[in-house]
């Protein structure tokens, strides 16, 4: 049995790919496509949280909601100028694809020329560890995993109990029907695509503190958590949030074990899953 | 009420309906008849928005309604009660009337047509917190029409309701139908199942390829020697 405290850090990285998981497959329940560059608001999020901290002293959890709303506010501008643009009659899927990954570099490559390319430090904004015995959690790390309760019970609430959360799934579900009992799919289009990205960035802030931020800090994430909505199965809120689980305590128990075969060692499992459950664990199964 | 004047509509080079005219006065019923592929589902498609047409207008109340969003359009009364009834499956019983009221800012409003909606469908009185996709059939297609009711329509538009309904089913979809129609509710009834849409109806339009053929009284058109051989089988 690994120690506590991999079970722990196993946890803390299951908190972000849940919260970036859930992000991308709320914009895919909608607009039918995968955010290429969903890791890259992730990373900007963390830029942003890290300058207003050290630049202009907002307090650390401000500072998150901020980076939520700005980079949130950016998702939806990259909707409408880019995703709304190239889907729709006359597209294929390829030519969003295509656009979403040419932002992967558009991104990084902007945020390294604005904030360098060496990777920042930032002072721990929660210090001290809660001592439990015989192993200790560091409240950086407790703060992450309340932030992810709170983010997701947050979600659920806005999707079951308000007006814009149900038109939300009605769209997801049947978007003919909901259009035609005057639901704007278009607008809905662009409500998810900027809470998608805003728990993006909020997922990035938060880990400021506790790894450090680098113009290319999106990509591990992203691809964790495209792996987590594979596992959970393409479409699923729950899958997207039990894949995160998984897939962050596995990595983080495996790498305890095997070190440098870590990765090998994941993608086999991932590999498993898919032949046992092609369609995930929580993905319908194909008609 | 509603008009349509030489409407057209085509899917890249295929005519999906050509030089279509027609007209709905307040109050009434029409069923529009016609064999699968006759443009019918386009037709009604076109009026809710869903579907942009090429040529021709389409007013409702006077006022030009063609290029709306189904929005915009459902804001104005027009409910189409879509083909295969295209429920919100995952949602409760509940939430899918909810949705039905969507445009609807009047929480009173919505109670009160929630209430006669029920009345209407006591069946789904003990099934508003189960999902929809739990329900039978016949159940689904009372809730689709219980949903559309929720918008208070002003025009009501069925697009093939009997499809996959047993007889009996059928026979009491008619009833409903007929009891929408009383409380003054203008309907347009598409219907592959003529003997249904002909009995329920007052006036009827046949299509064929896209275009209309023949119209009259259903009275009158149940005695045509050519829609009694094409449509009713005799």
């Amino acid at each position: 049995m690994p120690p506590a405290g991999i079970w722990i850090d196993g946890l803390v990285q299951s908190c972000i790919y849940m919260t970036m998981a859930f992000g991308m497959v709320l914009v895919f329940s909608i607009l039918g496509i995968l955010n290429w560059t969903h890791g890259q608001f992730y990373m900007l999020g963390a830029f942003v949280v890290y300058y207003a901290v050290t630049a202009a002293g907002v307090p650390f959890p401000l500072s998150l909601l901020i980076s939520g709303v700005i980079v949130g506010a950016l998702g939806m501008v990259v909707e409408k100028l880019v995703i709304e643009r190239l889907t729709g009659p006359g597209y294929g899927l390829l030519a969003v694809t295509a656009a979403t990954m040419a932002l992967i570099f558009f991104f990084e490559g902007a945020a390294g020329m604005a904030f360098g390319l060496m990777a920042k430090g930032m002072a721990t904004t929660l210090p001290g560890v809660l001592d439990m015995g015989s192993f200790s959690i560091s409240y950086q790390k407790i703060a992450v995993i309340i932030f992810t309760l709170v983010i997701m019970v947050a979600m659920y609430i806005v999707l079951n109990r308000t007006k814009v959360g149900k038109a939300i799934r009605a769209t997801a579900q049947q978007p003919d029907a909901a259009s035609l009992y005057g639901v704007n799919v278009g607008w809905v289009s662009l409500i998810v695509m900027g809470i998608g990205c805003s728990l993006a960035a909020m997922a990035g802030g938060i880990m400021g503190p506790v790894q450090s931020v680098d113009p290319f800090m999106g990509r591990i994430p992203m691809i964790m958590s495209l792996l987590a909505i594979v596992i959970g199965g393409l479409g699923s809120l729950t899958g997207a949030i039990v894949g995160g689980i998984i897939l962050g305590l596995l990595n983080s128990v495996i790498a305890y074990k095997i070190s440098y075969f870590s990765e090998v060692a994941l993608f086999l499992l991932v590999i498993v899953i898919l032949l046992i459950r092609p369609q995930g664990l929580f993905g319908a199964a194909p008609k | 009420m509603l008009e349509l004047k030489n409407v057209w509509i085509r899917y890249g080079k295929n005519v999906a309906v050509r030089k279509l005219t027609l007209t709905v006065n307040k109050g009434d019923f029409v069923t529009i008849l016609g064999a699968n592929g006759a443009g019918k589902s386009s037709t009604l498609n076109a009026i809710s928005g869903l579907v942009k047409i090429k040529r021709g207008e389409i007013h409702f109340k006077g006022q030009k309604i063609n290029g709306l969003k189904p929005g915009a359009i459902a804001a104005r009364g027009i409910i189409q009660i879509p083909e295969g009834r295209k429920l919100f499956p995952l949602m409760s019983v509940m939430e899918n009337l909810e949705m039905g009221a969507y445009l609807c800012k009047d929480t009173k409003r919505v109670r009160d047509s929630l209430e006669k909606v029920l009345t209407l469908f006591p069946v789904l009185k003990e099934k508003l917190g189960g999902k929809a996709r739990e329900l039978s059939g016949g159940q689904q297609q009372m809730l689709a029409i219980a949903r559309g009711l929720m918008a208070i329509p002003e025009l009501l538009m069925f697009d093939e309701p009997s499809l996959g309904l047993s007889p009996l089913l059928r026979q009491q979809l008619a009833e409903k139908i007929k009891e929408v129609s009383r409380e003054g509710v203008t309907i347009v009834l598409v219907e592959q199942n003529a003997r249904l849409g002909l009995m329920l109806a007052t006036y009827g339009y046949v299509m064929e390829n896209g275009q209309l053929v023949l119209q009259g009284k259903t009275s009158d058109l149940m005695q045509d020697e050519g829609v009694r051989k094409a449509y009713l089988g005799v």
